[in-house]
């Protein structure tokens, strides 16, 4: 939308985070390359949707900076650091009785003013939200009656009515069933086809293989690898980020590396 | 300049290029219809009982200029305590709306925080140490502020995390009724009784210096509550996506806080610390209105006509011995609190 | 909530000795040595501290029966306030412990049963309208309010199953709202009435006999009755519900029963002595700290240390204002709050 050009997106330099005094990041710098579809993967507790927090202004790092075109992300107003980057959260509220169209209409709220809390835009924006997601016939429902799937895809449509070109996705697939989260994968890589510049935070290697475009994984606050999945995903790697001994395949499917954990009892009897 | 108009389908009021808010036609709906009861009330109160202004000399009297008895019972007697009432219901209501908002929890009020106790406190000290030194409701105020100053410092953020807050509020609660408490025992019978009779909250013989007070306070913070207003909006769908929308969670709730606290206050010296007003208004505002958003204009206007309505009671009240109003709103308000219970009960959403 | 979730409790029937924070058989019996001392040392401080000065030798000539008739009367009369004390303080801190574990809240008081609210209603009614008079005559019709209270508390709050907590909290303050506006409104017409009300409701140990103890202990010895027959049961309802069931329990009968043991237990200790804060919510948490989760552990601790703590305070609120007294009451809550907000500044960052 409104992005100054020349410098690139968000950018983490030496970012350190703590909650008290133990360190859950550590000095980690990490460029998001623009029009790509990072994920982030790691085991429980490595610092993934701790970074993802800090690239929305969720927590202030203790030490280094975020860097959101070329500027620290915390110089930015709120509003307007909002208009550039949008985050969908692992456990968002639905205040009560909303319905669709009234919390994607709370999406907007950065391109309001005090005095102009509707624009023209909103309707625009909102029509374009409900239309990708595919919840045109659920705008007026309650989103408290929704059905797991569909409420996830209107907290989407949230965070694309707020028109940003980066979207945050903290473990967006988390309480969805199979068949949704591959139906969310897909809607995540439409939207980064039309040129929107996407990071999440997921848990499943093999659809983060299947989807990103770069892959960062984490483990214990840092980076141990990133590029792109064919290139870093190997046995030693996964096993160096989960403890996990498996062998690695092509995806019948599209040929990305797929994961296939060992069985413990066979290899035993191997040896 | 383009004159106010709505753009009718989205209710969406603007006002030339600069101005456009949109409003929700419930909201209208329920403003209308409470500033009309509001009236109502208000024309009861003024004309009802023995010293009541006949219905057909109100007009008169109000607008013309009364003599005599009426002058009396319009400008001594009950015009003051009826301007004290809407004043006093509306910052009650509006606290209790910012505070339940940004708690996120629908008992949030700053009597669960410890407000009215520590107001009740100071009110204390004063009946106890310095009797005719200071008057009541200055004591009242300080140990309302000194209460808020208590949790700030025992809650460490400077009152952005809710749980904290009103675990800290049963602490100040606690320590202030046991006080307070404690002095009602200790003082000779009249004193305790006037004491009490103040603690309940009670709007008699109020003047128009608690009329001028109450309403400045709302003059003051009500622009500063428009202020916050969007971001607190925002702030319903927790911390991370507000954070992330640029409505600023912490900020917002550590001043909602404050703008809430200061409404109370204000509401306490002049009145006393009335009961189940700042929990009950936004609840009521909420359910007529319907929908997400704090209500605030629709919280502070049924405040004002709940404290009207009690304090019509509490005058007109066949009860001997003229009770304080506060008495009123804590059986309502309970009786409320029961209905709302024993209705999410069947409902099975509680 | 609060601090300290602790470490989740040992799994019944589990036979291998999990990693919990249970100290060994020893140290717990040492512990327990320890807290009957203190009790028994805050009984002899109850005997002999008062506003009027006896000295030791004086109390022990009237323990051994050799003493002057003068100085006998003066600590005789101590023994009543002495033995409300530590019936008091043991109800309290057993009742605080079963409302921790029945609704798995840190901070779950008996304050919240709208018991105190029922027993002043009931004090209130007596000497208003039924002509009890004596000041602590009312105490029958304090207990009767105050169960029924408690009742309908537990009625309206607590019927049906799952997350009680939040509705017996409401059904409390509604119970409690509307009672008190019947209060008010009644003692503040009826100066007689409103002198009786406010002696009460500071919450205090003095100027009771022995008569108080004997009415309220029968609903008192239910309650623990019921509380010793409920810890086991308690220590399955601390894994949640449906671990609970599956282990075997009745979530739902334990709740109950647990919630009705509260309140004959508070009921009893509040139509004796008024209402006194935080003993009901501190005790549960330094009996925690000290042996562990074990329900059948923390409420015999509970019955030792309830009592001695409210002593001491009882002793305290007799020394510091010599010759007058502070309440009982006020001291708890002196004490108590601070405790709680310095708890507070170590809460987690949840909300």
């Amino acid at each position: 939308m409104n992005t100054p050009s020349g410098a690139s997106g968000l950018v983490a330099e030496g970012v350190t985070i703590s909650y008290g005094a133990v360190p859950v990041v550590r000095d980690v710098s990490l460029r998001i390359p623009d029009g790509g579809f990072t994920m982030i993967i790691g085991p429980n507790g490595c610092g993934k949707s701790t970074m993802i927090k800090a690239f929305a202004r969720g927590l202030r790092p203790a030490g280094g900076r975020v860097m959101l075109h070329g500027r620290d992300i915390w110089s930015y107003r709120g509003r307007e650091a909002a208009r550039r980057v949008a985050l969908l959260p692992q456990n968002p509220i639905a205040p009560d009785g909303i319905s669709v169209r009234g919390l994607l209409r709370r999406g907007r709220y950065p391109h309001h003013t005090l005095l102009r809390q509707w624009s023209p835009d909103d309707d625009a924006a909102i029509g374009f939200a409900l239309e990708r997601t595919g919840l045109n016939d659920l705008a007026e429902a309650q989103v408290g009656e929704l059905s797991g799937g569909q409420r996830q895809r209107a907290w989407i449509a949230m965070v694309l009515a707020q028109q940003t070109d980066l979207l945050l996705l903290d473990e967006p697939t988390t309480f969805l069933d199979i068949a949704h989260q591959y139906e969310l994968l897909e809607l995540c890589r439409e939207l980064r086809d039309e040129g929107k510049t996407i990071v999440a935070v997921l848990h499943d290697l093999n659809q983060a293989c299947r989807y990103a475009t770069h892959l960062v994984a984490m483990r214990a606050g840092r980076i141990v690898a990133e590029g792109a999945p064919a290139e870093i995903v190997t046995p030693a790697l996964v096993e160096e980020v989960f403890d996990l001994r498996c062998e690695i395949v092509p995806d019948p499917q599209t040929g990305t590396p797929m994961v296939v954990p060992e069985d413990r009892r066979r290899a035993a009897a191997a040896t | 300049m383009t004159p106010i108009r709505a753009v009718s389908p989205r209710g969406v009021v603007t006002f030339g290029r600069a101005v456009a808010i949109p409003v929700g036609r419930a909201s209208v709906v329920v403003v209308i219809v409470t500033v009309a009861l509001i009236v109502v009330a208000a024309v009861a109160t003024l004309s009802l009982g023995r010293l009541g202004i006949p219905l057909a000399d109100l007009p008169g009297a109000v607008f013309g200029g009364a003599e005599g008895k009426e002058a009396f019972v319009l400008e001594r007697l009950r015009g003051p305590r009826l301007a004290v009432a809407v004043g006093t219901g509306a910052a009650l209501g509006l606290s209790g709306a910012l505070f339940q908002t940004v708690t996120r929890n629908p008992l949030g009020s700053p009597d669960v925080i410890g407000l009215s106790a520590g107001a009740g406190a100071g009110a204390a000290v004063v009946a106890l140490f310095l009797p005719g030194v200071l008057p009541v409701p200055v004591g009242a105020l300080v140990g309302a502020v000194g209460a808020m100053a208590l949790l700030y410092v025992s809650t460490g953020t400077g009152f952005r995390n809710p749980g904290r807050l009103i675990v800290a509020g049963i602490g100040v609660t606690a320590v202030s009724t046991a006080f307070t408490q404690y002095v009602v025992y200790a003082v000779e019978r009249d004193r305790a009784t006037a004491l009490t009779a103040y603690l309940n909250g009670s709007l008699a013989a109020r003047s128009w210096e608690h009329a001028a007070t109450i309403w400045a306070v709302l003059l003051v913070v009500a622009p500063l509550v428009v202020l916050v207003a969007g971001r607190l909006v925002i702030g319903e769908m927790g911390d991370e996506v507000a954070a992330a929308l640029g409505a600023e969670p912490a900020r917002t709730r550590a001043v909602s806080v404050v703008l809430s606290v200061v409404l109370s206050a204000g509401a306490v010296s002049v009145a006393g610390p009335v009961a189940f007003i700042a929990l009950t208004a936004p609840q009521i505002a909420r359910r007529l209105t319907g929908g997400p958003g704090p209500h605030l204009v629709s919280a502070a206007l049924v405040g004002a006509l709940l404290l009207v309505l009690a304090d019509l009671a509490a005058q007109q009240s066949p009860v001997p011995g003229n009770l304080p109003v506060g008495i009123y709103t804590l059986a309502v308000g309970g009786l409320y609190l029961g209905y709302l219970l024993t209705r999410e009960w069947r409902k099975g959403s509680l | 909530m609060v601090t300290g979730t602790g470490t989740p409790p040992r799994e019944a029937g589990a036979k291998r000795p999990g990693p919990t924070r249970r100290p060994s058989f020893p140290l717990i019996g040492l512990i327990g040595l320890v807290a009957v001392v203190v009790l028994g040392l805050a009984v002899f401080a109850s005997v002999a501290f008062g506003s009027r000065p006896t000295s030791i030798s004086e109390v022990l000539a009237v323990l051994n029966g050799t003493a002057d008739p003068g100085v006998a009367t003066v600590v005789e009369s101590r023994y009543p306030r002495t033995a409300l004390g530590v019936f008091a303080g043991l109800c309290l801190a057993v009742a605080g412990t079963l409302m921790q574990g029945v609704t798995r809240n840190p901070l779950a008081d008996p304050g919240l049963l709208g018991i105190t609210s029922g027993a002043a209603a009931g004090i209130v009614t007596a000497t208003a309208f039924l002509g009890a008079s004596g000041q602590w005559a009312g105490v029958w019709w304090a207990l009767a309010g105050a169960l029924l209270a408690g009742l309908l508390v537990h009625v309206i709050g607590a019927a049906g199953s799952g997350a009680g907590l939040v509705r017996l909290v409401l059904a409390g303050a509604v119970v409690s709202a509307v009672l008190t506006a019947y209060v008010q409104a009644v003692t503040l017409g009826k100066p007689r009435v409103f002198d009786s009300y406010r002696y009460w409701v500071v919450g205090a140990l003095g100027g009771r006999d022995f008569d108080v103890l004997g009415a309220v202990l029968p609903p008192a010895v239910l309650g623990l009755l019921v509380a010793v027959l409920l810890s086991p049961a308690l220590n399955t309802l601390a894994l949640g519900d449906e671990s609970a069931s599956a282990l075997g329990a009745n979530p739902a009968l334990t709740r109950t029963g647990g919630l009705v043991a509260a309140v004959l237990l508070s009921t009893a200790a509040t139509a004796a002595v008024g209402p006194i804060a935080f003993v009901g919510l501190a005790v549960p948490h330094i009996v925690r700290a000290l042996v562990g989760v074990d329900f059948r552990l923390r409420i015999v601790f509970s019955a030792v240390v309830g009592p001695a703590l409210l002593l001491l305070a009882d002793v305290v609120g007799r020394l510091v204002l010599r010759p007058q007294e502070l309440m009982v009451g006020v001291v708890t809550a002196f004490v108590g709050a601070p405790a709680l907000l310095l708890a507070v500044r170590r809460m987690k960052g949840a909300s």
